[in-house]
């Protein structure tokens, strides 16, 4: 009998050939073309005119970022595809084979069923690859464009979506083995989709446990990458899970083996997931790898930040929904426990809103303790919150250095071009491609 | 060469086997007789591992067969199905061949197939693309090597399966009821080909309802019904069985299956 490596090779090759014969698949080729170019179409004119064209106040673009102004918007296509459209090639791929009855037959093979598992999981990432190609042209029609790009960035971007397709495709792939037919686990995909946005509207009412739950859901993930942000903890949670996704798939594909033991595996499975999760949160390495150091206070903050050894306690009297917080939370604070490991964040609300909470005693007071010593400020700002830690350090603040300024990559330029791509040529390359494939297979 | 012993399968509250137990010997062609609804497809799916029994065992030299000595020496082959429906009958075959490895030579002489697993001769594996050749004239399947799987007709499906599991290198192979949909002539030309592979060496248990089609190919009968296995042998050893039960001396299989279930 084959080796399992040379068996692999051959399971490679047909998993390859099932995607391609995969209606669903040639749909999302042919809908990310137009959905990259809508986003990108509009991000360029919107960044355009906030760098003067059209008679537009030149200037306002200044320290815009494309990051922020471009890509986040254009790879957020590749979100809802990866969200509404790749769980359909995932239970495709993995469900054809059960439909059909091939199952029945290649599992009588010695390969294992994680081997198997993780062919179909390789041909689907490569798929993803090749569904991520409009965003490519995007990037190259912008540098024609005379655009500025930051390679570091946009890896990063383009690593958080890979990273979200894997979870998708482990999600999906676990429903599909789980469920008898393909439409259950569509609905099963669609729901745990849904159950994270549902953890998102929570987070943000409730705050607590929910936000930090939710720091954790793919669009969460997904955003921090977008704006150039790597956490260690939310690489090593994401990639855990769509793991844990293929194994679940793997162990439910298994012919001949009780219900009752493909339960008690995939409980296991879960166990030492939920325990690489839970560890995981004290990993809090993370790189800021955008050009603007969005996620990051300057340089030279930085390194007056490090000079205060104590543990700082923040008690912040603010509501979920109080925008003051978001502000707090998304300026000073994410950026505060980057640099300050011994931080911790408290805060203290009686209501989601906190409208009714306006005028009860302390409310909107952010209180800051360090060493026994404490003070209060009611400014939510970045530069306000470092004021009142050095003060309470006793730190002298550092003088702003002009290199740590960025001064942004105003560009007043149209998308030209863009529009005839994304909806015109790419949608015809697809159907042609579909076209032969299917010509080919018949 | 195997033996099944006591195998028992339950659905829920329903037994579909109650201590089902045979041998199987080298070689040859193994008829599992029985009406619709006598357990046969569960029996296969069982031995083949797709389903979990909930008791027997699988024995070889009186020793149970490990999943992994099942999945070397036994294949299963489904009725009713359509594998990878979007690809040509051809592509199918050379699939099977390249990824259970090199299928068996049958020498010229029509007689050694030889099995790593069970032949003790110096194996003398044949190319694949000289396995599915010999496979594809002997089914006659040459006109529908480019025809996609999932527009055959029953019968030709049939055929093409057949085509995959000779093509696999286990050295017994199970099908489930290889006759089904198919008419008097390929039903002839199809027990001819079985013959041919098992008079090569490859064991074959063969799922059949229709006891006619069996008679005509089968060596040794097991009669299955209502779960049960009720009787074991050559058509003289089952003959005999069923007289000792009053039936007429020199009855046909099908009345000896109706004496003795």
């Amino acid at each position: 009998m084959r080796s399992p490596e040379g068996a692999w090779r051959w399971l490679l090759a047909k998993e390859w050939r099932e995607l391609i014969a995969s209606r669903a698949w040639w749909v999302l080729l042919f809908a990310i073309g137009p959905l990259v170019g809508v986003s990108f179409i509009g991000a360029v004119r919107t960044y355009a005119e906030l760098s003067g064209l059209n008679g537009a106040a030149a200037g306002v673009g200044e320290a815009f970022s494309p990051l922020v102004g471009v890509w986040a918007p254009t790879f957020s296509a590749c979100e809802l595809a990866a969200a509404f459209l790749l769980p359909f090639v995932v239970i495709r791929v993995v469900s054809g084979d059960r439909q059909s009855g091939a199952l029945k037959l290649e599992l009588q093979h010695p390969t294992s069923s994680f081997a198997r598992m993780t062919a179909k999981a390789t041909v689907l990432l490569a798929a993803w690859m090749i569904a991520s190609a409009p965003p490519i042209v995007a990037i190259v029609l912008w540098r024609a464009y005379g655009g500025s790009l930051y390679p570091p960035e946009l890896a990063t971007v383009f690593a958080g979506h890979g990273l979200n397709a894997a979870l998708t495709i482990g999600l999906a792939a676990a429903t599909a083995a789980i469920a008898e037919h393909p439409s259950t686990a569509a609905i099963l995909t669609l729901t745990v989709t849904v159950g994270t946005w549902i953890v998102n509207f929570i987070a943000a009412v409730q705050g607590g446990n929910w936000e930090r739950a939710a720091g954790y859901t793919p669009t969460a993930m997904v955003a921090e990458f977008q704006h150039g942000l790597i956490r260690l903890d939310v690489v090593i949670v994401a990639s855990t899970l769509a793991f844990l996704g293929l194994a679940i798939a793997a162990v439910w594909t298994r012919i001949g083996v009780p219900v009752r033991r493909r339960s008690y595996e995939s409980m296991i499975a879960a166990s030492l997931a939920a325990a690489v999760t839970m560890g995981s949160t004290f990993a809090s390495a993370s790189w800021d790898l955008s050009e603007n150091r969005a996620n990051s206070f300057s340089r030279s903050d930085e390194v007056a930040l490090k000079q205060i050894r104590e543990p700082l306690r923040i008690e912040a009297h603010l509501a979920p929904e109080d925008p003051r917080r978001v502000d707090l939370e998304r300026h000073a604070l994410s950026r505060l426990r980057r640099t300050l490991p011994k931080l911790q964040v408290e805060y203290v609300a009686k209501t989601s809103t906190g409208l009714f909470e306006q005028t009860a005693a302390h409310y909107g007071e952010i209180w800051y303790e360090l060493g026994g010593r404490r003070a209060m400020s009611r400014t939510t700002t970045a530069d306000g919150v470092l004021e009142t830690i050095f003060a309470l350090a006793g730190v002298t603040p550092p003088p702003q250095v002009e290199g740590d300024v960025f001064r942004g990559h105003p560009l007043a330029v149209p998308p030209r071009g863009a529009a005839t791509i994304f909806y015109g040529i790419w949608p015809a390359l697809v159907v042609a491609g579909a076209f032969f494939v299917h010509r080919r297979h018949s | 060469m195997l033996q099944v012993s006591r195998l028992t399968k339950r659905y829920g509250s329903l037994t579909a086997l109650i201590d089902v137990s045979f041998s199987v010997r080298p070689g040859e062609i193994l008829g599992v007789i029985g009406p619709n609804g006598s357990g046969k497809t569960t029996l296969f799916e069982c031995l083949g591992g797709v389903l979990p029994a909930d008791g027997g065992s699988l024995l070889r030299d009186m020793r149970p067969l490990t999943a992994a000595e099942r999945t070397a020496t036994v294949f299963y082959l489904p009725d009713l199905i359509a594998p990878w429906p979007t690809e040509t009958v051809g592509w199918a075959l050379r699939f099977v061949a390249g990824f259970w490895g090199p299928a068996p030579k049958i020498v010229a002489d029509g007689g050694v197939g030889v099995r790593p697993e069970t032949n003790s001769h110096v194996p003398k594996l044949g190319s694949d693309s000289e396995a599915i050749e010999d496979t594809v004239r002997r089914l006659e399947l040459e006109p529908l090597l480019d025809v996609r799987i999932g527009a055959l007709s029953k019968g030709q499906r049939k055929r093409a399966l057949l085509a995959i599991g000779l093509l696999t290198p286990q050295p017994i192979l199970m099908a489930d009821e290889p006759f089904d949909g198919l008419d008097l002539r390929q039903t002839r030309e199809v027990a001819q080909t079985l013959r041919h592979y098992a008079a090569a060496g490859r064991t074959m248990i063969l799922s059949i309802h229709q006891i006619a089609d069996a008679a005509r190919v089968c060596d040794r009968f097991v009669l299955l019904s209502g779960g049960r296995a009720r009787g074991e042998g050559t058509l003289a050893e089952l003959g005999a069985l069923a007289s000792s039960r009053g039936a007429a001396a020199g009855s046909s299989l099908e009345e000896i299956f109706l004496a003795l279930t």
